[in-house]
This record gives structure tokens, sequence and C-alpha cells, in this order.
């Protein structure tokens, strides 16, 4: 460990530390738009400099090694001018595109300009480097270089992580740009993340550009349920539903990054996509209690019953389900959906894994605990079939030929979140009853290396869904009391307004 | 508890009053004997409501209008600025992108719900482009509902407008200067 004093407070930091993330480490802020702790150093922003005791000019942080005894600091006149008038080499061709800007709101130069802004001339009048705007990268994601600090996070992210050198800077000076070789556009699977460590709004995804503003969403930290990686993610939304996810930095499942068809696992939990009341045969709507008693009448008078699951529900829910099956109804026959399968070892090098369920490790380990669970191919015709959908639609391949299994019971429960317009014609269906996505409730998920991670409620799109802890207690005639997540005001009250912060 | 002194025996109050009431008698004289003069609509006069109205000046914050650029197209860039500090919470943008690459973004449906605005014009303050302003009109009589959302097309293309107000800057000078 080496001992440093960063803006005259003394840390201690292990060995062979930037002095960036020194001062990180110390919580003290610094400006930069070009280093990124998962990538290499650029030193290209130039707007990291501290003055380091003993040094006569300004250095960048980026770029130096913390050795013993260093003192250094940004908060000395010098450097604030130096921070100040670096960035206004980067407004210098910067256009004034913050109406139509994405990334407004979020954007590294908005924050830099309100902390240095005076001194500048504010209407940005000065005659600028015409570039190429809204240029079809790849995709997932759309270039704008005028906007374009040419800080080439992006350039060595497509580098140095997915190794496709997709991007590159092209001509000198104030023309350089950054853009893909021709016929080979930014098609890898990781591509929005280039978007995410955009400093500007230079990088826009496509599936978000022009949804929302970004000061519209409020964010929750949760978990990515497109594969059994479980890359641990920020969903942002409103009252209106989901409207993207970010990656957050956990070292032990996804380190900084997450794949785009990750990215699009939101989808599957907004309204559109959601089975939003409970159906009876045919698609006819009904109501909670009238569902719970035809589910309770199919139940009890059936001779044999029987269970399929996906390994798309938390482990609470496992117990909870699998217990009542075994116990309460004593059936034994508990078959295992699985969604992908055969393709549990397959994965591409970096995070996304073939087995598209996210907690099929969970499921299997209480299987196995209660000596349960065979493979949906040994399901055979029973009186009443429960089937828990899966949550996602978009992976399940085998989908129809599965259903043509299971209507060859005589009643079919169905449990899912997810919309399937093929149940309704089907006469076998007798019950639809709406699940919660994973971003409404609370549980366990085991990922493919066995690591459990809890989510919680974020926040409720679906009033009438329920957890299938909670289908199980309403089965028992229980009680049941659930959590909603983030409320928003039943009135519409203009609540960013107040947490807008001051000028 | 502090005591206000009753100053009684103070008459000073009484010219102010009288040339008060002076202005007032001579008004009422003037309007009840003489004919209106068609020339100066701010004379002082009784307005034979609704067949006369009273024009108001530019500056009212009455009803809203949205600018329209050089080719009649909004110039609104559903930044959503307005709606954000609208206190009322009464704008309601959907955006999208325009296949125009200098324009980019554009609102499909812009929406005032009159009833709850309350004419503070921080829409006009808030906008960055010159966009949205506050007109004299301010009769807004309806007898449904949905005649006080005011879609795109009353806010900028309504009748009293004829064809659309100009904004005054325009995204093609801007281009132009090379900014």
């Amino acid at each position: 460990m080496l001992k440093c004093k960063i803006n005259d407070k003394e840390i201690e930091v292990p060995e062979g530390t930037k002095l960036i993330e020194a001062f990180k480490l110390a919580d003290q802020d610094i400006a930069h738009y070009c280093y990124h702790s998962a990538l290499s150093v650029a030193g290209c922003c130039r707007l990291c400099m501290v003055d380091i005791e003993g040094n006569p000019r300004p250095q960048i942080a980026c770029n130096t090694m913390v050795s013993e005894g260093m003192s250094a600091t940004n908060q000395s006149d010098s450097i604030k001018e130096t921070v100040k008038w670096g960035l206004d080499f980067h407004l210098i061709n910067h256009p004034l595109d913050c109406p139509v800007c994405d990334q407004a709101g979020e954007c590294e130069l908005q924050n830099q300009y309100m902390k240095f802004g005076s001194g500048y001339d504010s209407e940005m009048a000065e005659k600028k480097v015409k570039k190429n705007k809204v240029v079809d990268l790849g995709k997932e994601v759309v270039l704008d270089s005028e906007r374009c600090v040419l800080c080439s996070r992006c350039v060595r992210f497509t580098s140095e992580i997915t190794r496709t050198n997709e991007l590159g800077i092209f001509n000198r000076g104030d023309r350089s740009e950054v853009g893909t070789f021709k016929g080979k556009p930014l098609n890898n699977n990781y591509s929005v993340n280039t978007v995410d460590i955009c400093p500007v709004g230079a990088l826009t995804s496509k599936d978000f550009r022009f949804n929302q503003r970004v000061w519209y969403l409020k964010n929750k930290k949760s978990i990515c349920t497109g594969c059994s990686t479980g890359c641990n993610v920020k969903a942002y939304f409103n009252e209106d539903g989901y409207f993207r996810f970010k990656p957050v930095v956990n070292q032990e499942i996804n380190g900084y990054w997450m794949c785009d068809e990750g990215r699009k696992v939101y989808k599957s939990t907004n309204k559109e996509n959601r089975l939003m009341g409970y159906e009876l045969q045919y698609g006819d709507a009904c109501s909670k209690e009238e569902a719970f008693k035809v589910a309770q009448d199919l139940i009890s008078s059936a001779v044999t019953t029987a269970l399929v699951v996906t390994g798309q529900q938390s482990n609470e829910e496992y117990e909870s389900i699998i217990s009542y099956f075994k116990e309460t109804l004593n059936s034994e026959q508990i078959y295992h959906w699985h969604t992908t399968p055969g393709k549990e070892d397959e994965f591409d090098g970096l995070l996304m894994r073939g087995d598209k369920n996210p907690n099929t490790k969970g499921l299997q380990k209480i299987l196995s605990e209660k000596g349960l669970g065979k493979d949906v191919s040994e399901l055979s015709s029973v009186d009443t079939l429960v089937v828990v959908g899966p949550e996602n639609m978009t992976h399940v391949k085998d989908l129809k030929a599965q259903l043509e299994k299971f209507i060859q019971s005589q009643n079919v429960i169905w449990l899912g979140s997810a919309l399937v317009e093929e149940l309704k014609e089907m006469a076998h269906v007798k019950l639809q009853m709406p699940l919660r996505t994973y971003l409404e409730k609370t549980g366990t998920f085991t990922n493919h290396a066995g690591q459990d991670q809890k989510v919680t409620v974020v926040k409720t799109v679906n009033k009438q869904a329920l957890a299938l802890t909670d289908w199980v207690q309403l089965m028992q005639n229980q009680e049941v009391q659930q959590d909603q997540g983030v409320k928003f005001p039943k009135v519409k009250t203009n609540f960013f307004m107040d947490d807008r912060g001051t000028v | 508890m502090s005591l206000v002194k009753k100053q009684s025996d103070d008459l000073w109050y009484m010219p102010a009053i009288l040339s008060g009431m002076r202005f007032t008698f001579k008004t009422m004289l003037k309007n009840l004997f003489t004919r209106p003069d068609p020339k100066d609509k701010l004379a002082h006069r009784t307005y034979n409501y609704p067949e006369e109205k009273y024009e108001y000046s530019p500056r009212f914050k009455g009803n809203h209008i949205l600018t329209v650029k050089k080719d009649g197209s909004l110039r609104c860039t559903a930044c959503m600025l307005c709606a954000t500090y609208c206190p009322a919470s009464c704008i309601k943008i959907i955006a999208s992108e325009s296949d125009d690459k200098a324009v980019e973004k554009f609102p499909i449906s812009y929406e005032i719900n009159i009833l709850r605005c309350v004419f503070c014009g921080f829409c006009e303050e808030a906008c960055p482009v010159d966009a949205i302003r506050m007109g004299p009109e301010w009769q807004t009589p309806g007898l449904a509902a949905e005649n006080f959302d005011y879609d795109i097309k009353k806010l900028a293309y309504r009748a009293q407008l004829e064809g659309g107000i100009p904004s005054r800057v325009d995204d093609v000078e801007r281009h132009e200067a090379g900014i």
C-alpha cells in the first residue's frame, strides 16, 4: 500500500493505482472524458489535470501512477483555469444541440459546463466545423460526429473489449471523425455499451432514441434475466413502464458491460407484451375471485395433477409452488421445461450464455433436493395441468410444439406474465392467470455459477398480477400482502420539478 | 402587542379620493353622452360584449401559439423543456425522428390541456427556439371536454393565425451562418 495525499486528504491505495483512481477513492471530483476504468489510458481529453507537489507543470492524473508520499491537488486556481479552458476547446466545435440530443440531462459536457461555465460565450455562436449528422453505424447505434469530443472511448471499447475493431478515428485535426470501415457496420452484440460510455451525445441508442427525456425517468438496481449470467443493471422507468437497462459495475458477475440482447429484456415487462388480467376459456375476461374459484375447482376435482415450470422464476417461488404440489396435492409430477435445451454450455466469451433462463440452477437445485424433476418431454396427459409459462418469450422457439403437448391434458391452467395469443384459441386452456415479472417481485435468482442475487420490487406495471408465492397462498384461501414498489401519485404532479437541483 | 394609532384628525387622504372620483365621473359622463371613436380603440367607452370585443395587446399572455418555420412546418423540436417546466403539467408531447437530418427530432403530437393551464408563461420562457408563445386570444369556450385539449392543428394552424406565425430564429439561418 502506498500513502498519498489527495486534495489534502490522506489515503492509502494499492500499488499500481492510477492517480485518477486515487481521486475517485478519496471521493474527490475530477473532470475527465477519455478515461474509463475498464479501458486503456488514452490521455487525450486533457481535463484530469492536477498539480503534483514538486512538479512545476500541471499533469494528467489518468496517465500518472501514484508513488509513495505523493501529494496532488486539483483545487488550485491554476488547475481550475486549466480545466476551464480545456473544456472551452471541447466546446468550440460542439453544436448547441441539447434540445434534440438524447444525452441532455446525463451529459458530461453539460455537467462540466455548469461547473466551469462562466466566461464562455453562452450562445456558442462561433463558426463551427461541420461534420456528418445522424450517421447509421449499425443496427443499434446512431452517430452524430459534430457532438463527438473525440475521447476515443468507443474505439478502445471495440478494440479491447469486443476485439471486433469496427470503429476508428478518421482524418486529422479538427476534421477528425469517429466512423466505421466501409461495409463493416457496428453490429456486434455489445454495441450499445459504446453509447453508455460516450460522455456526450455523439452515440445514441436506436432503441431509446427520442422515447423519453432522461430526467423523466427514475432508476433502481436490479438484474438482467436475458440469460443465466445475471448481469447487474439499472432499470429506468416512469409511470408508463420501463424504458431501458444500463449495466451496473459488478466485478464478480458482469464487470462493466452487458449485451444488446439483454437490454431488450425490459420490453417483456411492459404492458403491451403482458397478460394483464384473468382470462377464462377463449380469452373471456373474469375477476380475480372468479378465477381462483375456477382454479380451485379444477384442481380439487382432478385425480391427477401435474406442474410444468421454467427456469425463469425466483427460488422462493419454486420452493412454495413445488411444496404445494408435493405436500398439499400429493403430486410427484413436476416437470422442468427447459426453453433452450442443449445450450447450457454455450458462451460467447464475454458475457452472454446459451441458457436463456436466469434461474435454471436454482430450479434444478430445489428439484434435486426434493428428489423430483423430470424433463418436460416425459409429460403425459393428466386431468389438470398447471403451466408456469416463461416470462420472456423472445427466445422460446419450441412454444407451439410444447403447447400442443400441454393441451393433451383435459384442463390447463396457464400462469404467466407474457401475452401468448395462441392460448386464446385452445379449448383445453381453461384459465390464464397473470404473474408478476421479476421486476415486480422480491426473490432470489441463482446464476450459472451458483451465485445468488436478490431482486426487489422496482415498479409494478400490472397490479392484478401475482407472484407464485401469492398464488399458492390464495389457492389455500390465505391472505396476501403485495409490495407495489415505487408508487406514482394518482393525481399527476410534477415531481421532477422538486428534485431538479439548483443552477 | 402593538397598537395602531387612529388618525381620525388627519384628512390628507381626501384630495386623492376626490381626484379619483373626478376621473370616474368624467369617464361615466363621457360614455353616457358621446359616441365611441372607431379610430381610437383604447378610448374610454363601454363595450357591447359579445358583439364588440376588446382586443388585448400582443404581449398579453393568452392562448398558446406554436410558431412555424418559413416552409410552414412546426418550429418545435420536441425537447420537452416546456413540459418539464410547466407547473400545471398540462403539456403532453410525443417526439419522433424526422427523415430530414437537419431537423432530426420533431413532435408528432403536441397537446395542451387548456383547462389545466394556469397561463403563467413558463413554457414561453423555457423554450430554447421560440417555438411556443402566448398570444392575445383569451376566450376558450367549448361544450365538450375534448375541446379543451388543444392539438397541433389548433395551436399552430387555427384560422385566426392565418397560416401560422413565423418564429424569430430559424435553424436554416443558423446552419447557413455555420453555427
